[in-house]
């Protein structure tokens, strides 16, 4: 169905002896990064400019090589009649993808970092994350795509260390054991697929899933992307994360960069190496709108700008997970363009979050505020971010979500009832999310500030990969079919048909015009009677200083209704979160090994006597 | 350029605003009437457009004024749009796209969106708080509104086509003459209500205890613009749910004049409603929609499935 169907698995074999010579160019863009994200360690702490310079270069340079590349495909790399790497319409749109952020992430974290310690350190970690990520989407062999894949989770590691704080190393820890965790399945996943299809080719396999064993091969898999992604239960590091790590690998990795793997991962083995059936559609939709509802639930109480869009990060895995789930072309089309629009609003998020925490040094909602007026490029990026993640027309959020629920839709068509969950849960999860970034809005950029303290915008290394977000959102959101669709998805997906669509470039310009209507309404009123008045009007008195409403509790009443108010106790207890759920467990174990260790020698002589007793038994018997 | 003209005049903004000042006379005159007043004569939202047109424009020092300006511009254009995608299927059956009613769904949330921001950015607790409750509000009755919306879908064999969902009807009967239909229709007629925040709903406003709320600090040509977003909604949204439930209407004269009939029932409901309820709290209201609406909501759902 995808890319390596049938057509450009002829031209992986039929151009073996072709390609096999020059496929090495598809080894350039995870080189490349690799090797001077190396170098870039050894530059003097010093000579930061220079650390900084090189690191802005590779990536530059990683991203024309993937454009290039992505002209040129379907390529593959063959070494000794093993197909490495493989090129195809599904990896190249998302190696692009990766190397596009890879470079905003680089250029934004030249203004972020400024001043921190070990530099060259973090850029060498982004460098190796570009390269290893381009590595796993390009891997055609399963073991190949599970070294970079694991590489992926070290690197993390070592940029969440890289942050100063409380906790910091617990989160990193956390993340690490998750994903790591999550890759033992994989292998064991992997294992199964060598028993059923005796090979390690990507292009080659093709399990139908109709026995216990391919269930269990294509779940182990999905876990892994699961994990990766960040859908539920395997999200808990996603927030925590989100919230400690330093910002731009917040935006990197679990905003943008995990979702573009974890969920080409999930494309790959649920349209390519395993054919789902309706059970485990079924199952990937339940967990997709599950993790839609529940997480959004949990980022509407956030007191936290990072972590309110760490859960919106895990929400949105939601969608995608929904949208594959169907099984319908339209549906896999739109769960692999909501992944790349939420790669691009997340990040723009994130990196208005970073803009603020800048300026005024914290994050917590209830110490922000007003920042509209002095933050003008950083408030309406983040503004068009946060309406297009909430899927307001005609921004790209919007469409991708219009394209899952075709996909749901259309699977109804079909027959079956539980359509109608899946719709109702994604479409109220948009309301949901809605709010959610209504509160994040009116806490940061709008009401009252906290102080008047007077704080300025950020310097364009930041404020231009802001922009350059935003506009994407825009731009592909309303010219939907011309670009992303046209470019980047269709072409990953096979049979879509788009028919009768809505025209968003039509309803842009009517926005526009509206909005004309409007000021020309203003024109026709007194507008020289235009009057900023010194203060607020509550009842003609002054407002005092400490009546702020800073937006952190706008939802309390919903937090204190039942069944929300005992499950919201639960969750902060972390009742849910599966990583102190084995926690638990395992320090249960250790504490009834731990009650063995008493220290008294007697005990332990009792014990070891005991043991040979019973050996005694066992083979004298 | 013909749609812009279409935009412009006829069926968008021209039309829609004339019609829903009218609407918003029918109100105040219905409620004259129940309150034994005699209510003011066919021209006075006209007159009170211009009257706030010629105000003074305040602005609260300290907020972004591009912002507190712009806000209330979206939602008039949103429902500008709204009322002429509804028009324009209406009146050329067969026009429609695939998924337009989820564009009228997700469009008929940005008035609500812009009277939050337009709150939020006024620098003034009341009007955040007001803002806050209008969110609050959006969350409460999304849910029952997109479940009931699923009726007449369902009862269209899956389509989610405004011009398919009348035909369809037009074919077999409103969707309104079946059990489940009338279930859908009760709850959507209340997120309405809710949707143009009219008593019991008009909490983000709410005179008495918030001072217009999140309106607090609008004056002169903006809340011009605000109250005539909420008059052209006022005659948007009842054509939405005439389409979905009510069998619609087609370009036929006869046929016109039945579907503003029906236009004319739903708005009176809306104010006999209005009129005869107090005010709820924020926390009752949405204990109310996500209750005893999303549940009627479900059967109406399930009962459609079963065909009744």
């Amino acid at each position: 169905m995808f890319g390596c169907s049938p057509a450009a698995g002829s031209a992986v074999e039929s151009g073996l002896a072709k390609i096999s010579c020059c496929g090495y160019v598809l080894l350039y863009p995870i080189l490349i990064p690799l090797l001077l994200g190396t170098l870039c360690l050894f530059i003097p702490k010093r000579m930061r400019y220079a650390s900084e310079l090189l690191s802005i270069c590779t990536s530059l340079a990683t991203l024309i090589i993937t454009i290039c590349l992505f002209t040129i495909r379907p390529w593959a790399f063959i070494w000794r009649a093993y197909p490495l790497l493989n090129l195809d319409n599904l990896s190249s749109f998302i190696m692009v993808a990766i190397a596009a952020f890879g470079f905003l992430v680089t250029l934004y974290s030249v203004g972020f970092m400024k001043g921190r310690l070990h530099l060259n350190q973090y850029y060498t970690y982004l460098l190796w994350t570009i390269g290893a990520s381009v590595g796993a989407v390009l891997a055609n062999n399963l073991i190949l795509f599970l070294a970079f894949w694991g590489f992926l989770a070290i690197t993390l590691y070592l940029m969440i260390n890289l942050q100063e704080g409380e906790g910091v190393s617990e989160v990193a820890k956390k993340a690490l054991i998750i994903i790591g965790g999550s890759d033992a399945v994989i292998i064991f996943g992997i294992a199964l697929i060598w028993r059923i299809a005796h090979s390690f080719d990507m292009n080659a396999i093709n399990i139908v899933i109709n026995s216990k064993l391919s269930a269990a091969a294509y779940l182990s898999l999905a876990i892994g992307a699961f994990a990766k992604a960040g859908a539920m239960p395997l999200h808990t590091w996603v927030p925590d994360t989100s919230e400690k790590a330093p910002l731009p690998v917040a935006a990197f990795l679990p905003a943008s960069l995990d979702k573009l793997l974890g969920i080409y991962f999930l494309v790959r083995i649920s349209t390519d190496i395993f054919k789902l059936n309706v059970a485990m559609q079924t199952f990937l939709m339940a967990l997709g709108s599950f993790t839609i509802i529940a997480a959004v639930m949990m980022a509407l109480v956030q007191h936290n700008y990072k972590r309110l869009l760490g859960y919106h990060a895990v929400s949105q895995v939601g969608y995608m997970i929904l949208g594959i789930g169907t099984g319908t072309a339209i549906g896999i089309a739109g769960g692999l363009f909501h992944m790349l629009n939420n790669a691009i609003y997340k990040c723009c998020l994130f990196f208005a979050g970073g803009a603020v925490e800048k300026e005024r040094h914290t994050t917590e909602l209830d110490q922000l505020g007003g920042l509209a007026r002095f933050m003008p490029i950083t408030f309406v990026t983040c503004l068009v971010s946060a309406l297009a993640i909430s899927g307001v027309p005609p921004l790209n959020g919007f469409a991708s979500k219009w394209m899952i629920y075709q996909g749901v839709i259309e699977l109804g068509k079909g027959g079956g009832r539980l359509w109608v969950i899946w719709l109702v849960a994604a479409m109220f999860g948009s309301a949901l999310t809605l709010a959610s970034f209504m509160k994040l809005i009116h806490a940061t950029f709008l009401g009252q500030p906290s102080s008047d303290k007077r704080v300025s915008e950020v310097g364009p290394a930041m404020w231009v990969p802001m922009v350059i977000l935003a506009a994407a959102s825009l731009l592909f959101g309303i010219f939907v079919y011309k670009l992303p669709l046209k470019f980047l998805i269709n072409p990953a997906v096979e049979g879509v048909r788009l028919s009768g669509l809505w025209s968003a470039g039509t309803a842009t310009i009517l926005i526009i015009v509206g909005i004309a209507i409007g000021f020309i309404i203003y024109l026709l009123g007194n507008l020289k009677g235009l009057r900023r008045d010194p203060h607020a009007y509550t009842g003609g008195e002054i407002l005092p200083d400490e009546a702020r409403v800073t937006g952190v509790e706008f939802y309390k009443n919903v937090k204190e209704m039942q069944p929300f108010a005992t499950l919201y106790k639960l969750a902060e207890k972390k009742v849910f979160d599966i990583y102190d759920i084995l926690k638990g467990i395992l320090s249960y174990f250790t504490g009834l090994f731990r009650a063995l260790h008493t220290g008294i020698l007697l005990t332990y002589i009792t014990w070891v006597l005991f043991g040979i007793l019973v050996l005694l038994w066992i083979f004298m018997r | 350029m013909k749609t812009i003209v279409q935009f412009l005049i006829f069926p968008g903004f021209l039309f829609t605003a004339v019609v829903g000042l009218i609407a918003s006379w029918i109100d105040r005159k219905v409620t004259a009437r129940v309150q034994w007043r005699v209510g003011p004569p066919w021209y006075q939202p006209f007159v009170d457009m211009v009257k706030l047109l010629g105000k003074e424009t305040i602005i609260p020092k300290g907020t972004s004024a591009v912002t507190f300006l712009t806000a209330p511009l979206v939602g008039l254009a949103s429902v500008t749009l709204i009322s002429m995608l509804l028009w324009l299927t209406l009146l050329n059956p067969g026009k429609g796209f695939i998924g337009d009613l989820i564009v009228v769904l997700y469009l008929s949330v940005i008035p609500a969106v812009s009277i939050i921001i337009g709150g939020f950015a006024s620098r003034n607790p009341l009007a955040s708080l007001g803002a806050s409750r209008e969110m609050k509000l959006v969350l409460g009755y999304e849910l029952p509104f997109v479940l009931a919306l699923l009726v007449p879908v369902i009862k269209a064999g899956g389509s989610i086509r405004l011009d398919e969902i009348v035909a369809s009807q037009m074919a077999t009967g409103a969707t309104a003459t079946s059990l489940s239909g009338v279930l859908a229709l009760i709850v959507a007629i209340m997120c309405m209500q809710a949707k143009l925040t009219l008593v019991p709903f008009d909490l983000p406003e709410a005179e008495t205890e918030l001072m217009g709320g999140a309106y607090i600090e609008y004056s002169g040509p903006p809340l011009a613009v605000y109250k005539l977003t909420k008059h052209m909604f006022m005659f948007a949204l009842p054509i939405f749910l005439v389409m979905t439930f009510m069998g619609g209407f087609g370009p036929s004269p006869i046929s016109l004049i039945l579907g503003l009939l029906k236009y004319v029932a739903l708005l009176v409901i809306i104010v006999l409603i209005r009129n005869t309820n107090p005010r709820v709290r924020i926390d009752q209201a949405v204990r109310f929609f996500w209750g005893p609406m999303t549940l009627f909501a479900i059967v109406a759902v399930a009962l459609a499935f079963l065909g009744w």
